[in-house]
């Protein structure tokens, strides 16, 4: 279904009701019933990226009952597009809602308006930003004053050391808002592998007296992101852009390494003292990762598996935490005080 | 503060794998049974997969069969293709599983093999660092449970004879197969294992709406102040299957659907329905708070048995429109059998939350829909002001859905549309799946890699077992008196004998419709 001015919320709201009638009756179901659970507010402005979000977006708001409302800011569609779809839930029928918005041309006090006529109150609101500017963007700030969680990827269209600094002054400007970061969230099994060396309680002595840190990564966010959860984790102060300093006050040196696919670490060196902890992609299968201990400790080497975890997962994780992480939000406060 | 190796690992604080095991070996006894094969090392396999398993860990199947640890392995990369829920294993996570896998054969009373079996267990804290941890799981027929514990403690493998590490041990249901025998079993194991040690797995209970049940009942304050006898009609629990006895009628013939269902995964269910909210996550209080619930069951006196309960057996039938044969007709029963495949049974709580309110329990093979719910029924209104349309307005229920469909559901009554005031009931669902997006992990990983952290939330205590077979047991010993006649009286694919139907009517309610 079709409306073709993107101010006619009257009609966006019928045509919605609309479609959700003709769609609940072709399946027999309660029209009534269409459970949403959160909205879904997506941002795209590059068309070159345009297909890949969309696409991402689709596939979460076709498995979590929710109303997607795609702010199209790409010149790529004109009007409003309205889309209804069953959800496979096994006895159960649910729906959720699409609405296409063509907003190249819309003022950002139109689309903030428009957002909150369309939105389902009292359910939780996550907006994914995929566009180009986001603090300098008065439509990412007035979107974000609604929202329950902001969701980007610093590593994305977004990028670079500006991103992060500007994603430090977010926490400060928006405390009530939940911000997650793709670029930190797909972190988590690099995280888990070196947490996996300290474990073993004859080591974890080592991880208290480390004396060095080599992350070789394919974008910067990721190995930026990864330093500053191990600083924020160990308590390390700042000793200029390339180095951390530990309680005892030993300088740890932090060498960043352009290497390997975007958006993917290709490996991690820990040392402390004669010891080397080494994880890093194993050359027979990039999916799974070689652990290795050198030195004084030196045990076999182990395999973990990588557990890549694909945008759409990460994205679903973002919103169904739905709440403030504090771990992430020490690791980028710490990544911003590095970067000065 | 001074660091030490006894420091925690500040590097786990927020990660989903934040509560990693100790280093530790897994013994499985009975690994060249079916369980073995089906459910537990594909799900070792996949707790490995999600890097649930400590870095440092071995797993040492014992049992009587005869073979090469390579020829387990080749066993186990079988079992593990055929029943992982994550496909078909693949190098290179394989070959470092197997490199862990190691066997012992060996009769479950002979001390040498339990000599090598230390021996194994030795080596495994040598070469793997597994730090004198040991896991033991009794995944074998109950009748050696006593046997395999007394050997361990024999061969210096139990928590007592050793220096270093922590010892526990998992058992499979059934614990006992009446209140004598598990008291008789208790005795063995409390022996060598301390109660803390011993980990009772009731597979049910790892299930994720069975964990629901306490996250909606105490993350929500809406459900509290009407729970309890003033507004609560009655509580039906229903553990309804369409397999049969699935070749396993030998043992079936011994157990019934009383022993099998009831006195376990039901009762437990009961339990947490109906416990007091716990002071704390922690697994004792929760424990505690199911032993009183327990403890507070009314006792079923023998006279009461044939009004308080009623039990079937199945005849032939359609199921999913396919005929399907009587249990008497199984393999491995006896023609006349007078075991029951239905049980259901009234109890009462005698307690200020509960005093008089019913808890109808029945659990059946062979019935119309595999179906497994509690619904609580709640007392009708006082007063009806809409009495003139003659509209039915149904008693409001809640549902907890635990399988097929995992979720709650809540029925109330609402205004049809239109000028004249007419009342309808409808039906209020939320399904977890959807819900949330997310598909639960098999029981059986939760449960393992729990009994490796050390968290006995999902496990059965002893003396919540010793007050579920209490509870039992007059029915028991009444059944095994009365000559049963009318065997079988259900048909497969049915909603159950008439005697359990007969039950609800004689106090004006009816089961809810499986």
């Amino acid at each position: 279904m079709h409306v073709d001015s993107v101010s006619d919320t009257k009609a966006i709201l019928e045509q919605l009701r609309q479609s959700r009638l003709a769609v609940a009756v072709d399946h027999k179901a309660n029209p009534a019933a269409s459970a949403a659970m959160l909205n879904f507010l997506v941002f795209v402005d590059d068309p070159t990226h345009r297909e890949w979000v969309l696409e991402r977006a689709a596939r979460v708001a076709n498995k979590h009952p929710s109303r997607l409302i795609v702010l199209d800011s790409t010149s790529t569609i004109s009007g409003v597009d309205i889309t209804t779809v069953v959800l496979d839930s096994g006895d159960s029928v649910l729906l959720s809602e699409r609405v296409d918005i063509g907003v190249a041309t819309t003022g950002h006090a139109a689309i903030i308006s428009l957002v909150q006529e369309l939105s389902v109150p009292d359910i939780p609101l996550v907006l994914w930003w995929s566009g180009g500017r986001l603090l300098a963007s008065r439509t990412f700030s007035g979107l974000t004053q609604g929202a329950t969680t902001v969701l980007l990827d610093s590593s994305g269209k977004v990028r670079g050391e500006e991103a992060i600094r500007e994603l430090g002054e977010f926490l400060t400007r928006f405390p009530n808002v939940a911000l997650q970061d793709l670029a930190f969230l797909r972190l988590a099994p690099w995280q888990d592998m070196i947490a996996q060396f300290f474990d073993d309680p004859a080591l974890r002595e080592d991880l208290f007296s480390l004396t060095a840190l080599e992350i070789e990564s394919g974008s910067a966010a990721e190995a930026l992101y990864l330093a500053g959860w191990l600083g924020s984790r160990l308590s390390w102060e700042i000793a200029g852009r390339e180095a951390f300093r530990d309680r005892s006050g030993r300088t740890i040196p932090f060498t960043k390494i352009d290497k390997g696919d975007q958006r993917r670490v290709a490996s991690v060196v820990l040392r402390a003292g004669e010891a080397t902890y080494r994880a890093a992609l194993s050359a027979e299968d990039s999916n799974v990762v070689e652990l290795s201990v050198d030195g004084p400790k030196a045990r076999p080497i182990k395999y973990a598996p990588l557990r890549n975890i694909d945008n759409t997962s990460l994205i679903e994780r973002a919103i169904i935490e739905n709440r403030r992480d504090p771990i992430f939000e020490t690791s980028l406060l710490t990544v911003r005080d590095l970067l000065g | 503060m001074a660091i030490t190796a006894a420091s925690p690992n500040p590097l786990r604080a927020g990660l989903d794998s934040n509560r990693i095991a100790d280093p530790c070996n897994i013994v499985f006894f009975g690994a060249s049974g079916d369980l073995t094969k089906r459910m537990l090392i594909p799900a070792m396999y996949n707790l490995r997969l999600g890097d649930v398993l400590p870095t440092n860990y071995g797993i040492v199947g014992f049992s009587r069969s005869e073979k090469s640890d390579d020829a387990f392995r080749d066993e186990m990369k079988s079992a593990v293709d055929t029943f992982s829920r994550t496909g078909e294993a693949r190098d290179p996570m394989w070959s470092d599983f197997a490199s862990r896998l190691t066997y012992v054969s060996g009769s479950f009373d002979d001390p040498d093999a339990f000599r090598r079996l230390r021996e194994r267990l030795d080596a495994n804290d040598e070469q793997l660092g597994t730090a004198g941890n040991r896991l033991y799981y009794l995944s074998t027929p109950p009748g050696v449970f006593a046997t395999i514990v007394q050997q361990l403690a024999a061969a210096g493998l139990g928590p007592r004879d050793r220096e270093r590490g922590w010892s526990r041990i998992i058992i499979e249901k059934p614990f006992g197969t009446d209140l004598e025998s598990a008291r008789a079993l208790q005795a063995e194991v409390n022996a060598v294992f301390e109660e803390r040690q011993v980990y009772r797995i009731d597979h049910y209970l790892g299930k994720e709406p069975v964990q629901d049940i306490m996250a909606l009942r105490f993350a929500n304050v809406m459900f509290e102040p009407i729970w309890n006898r003033r507004y609560v009609d009655c509580v039906q629990i229903t553990a309804a299957e369409t397999v049969g006895v699935e070749g396993r009628g030998g043992y079936y013939e011994q157990a019934g659907a009383l022993k099998d269902m009831i006195q376990n995964h039901v009762v437990n269910l009961l339990a947490l329905v109906a416990m007091e909210p716990p002071i704390s996550p922690n697994a004792d209080h929760i424990r505690d708070e199911k032993f009183k619930v327990l403890s507070a069951l009314r006792p079923i006196r023998e006279e009461d048995v044939a009004k308080l309960t009623a039990r079937g057996q199945y005849g032939p039938g359609l199921i999913d429109g396919k005929p399907v044969a009587g249990y008497r007709e199984e393999p491995s029963v006896d023609p006349q059998s007078t075991t029951e495949t239905y049980a259901c049974v009234k109890f009462f709580i005698d307690n200020w939350r509960w005093a008089d309110v019913p808890f109808y329990l029945r659990s059946g093979k062979r019935l119309a829909r595999k179906h497994s719910e509690i619904a609580v029924r709640f007392r009708g209104i006082p007063h009806r002001i809409f009495g003139e349309t003659g509209d039915q307005i149904e008693n409001n229920t809640l549902v907890m859905k635990i399988q097929p469909d995992e979720g709650v559901s809540i029925r109330f009554n609402a205004k049809i549309p239109g000028q004249k005031m007419h009342i309808r009931g409808v039906t209020m669902d939320f399904n977890y799946g959807p819900g949330f997006g997310v598909v639960s992990a098999p029981a059986y990983e939760r449960l393992i890699a729990d009994a490796m952290r050390g968290d006995a939330t999902l496990f059965t205590r002893w003396d919540a077992v010793e007050r579920a077979w209490e509870a039992v047991v007059p029915i028991m010993n009444r059944w095994a008196e009365s000559r049963v006649v009318d065997f079988p009286n259900y048909l497969a694919g049915s909603q159950g004998p008439q005697s359990a139907d007969a039950l609800l009517v004689a106090d004006g309610r009816e089961w809810r419709r499986i």
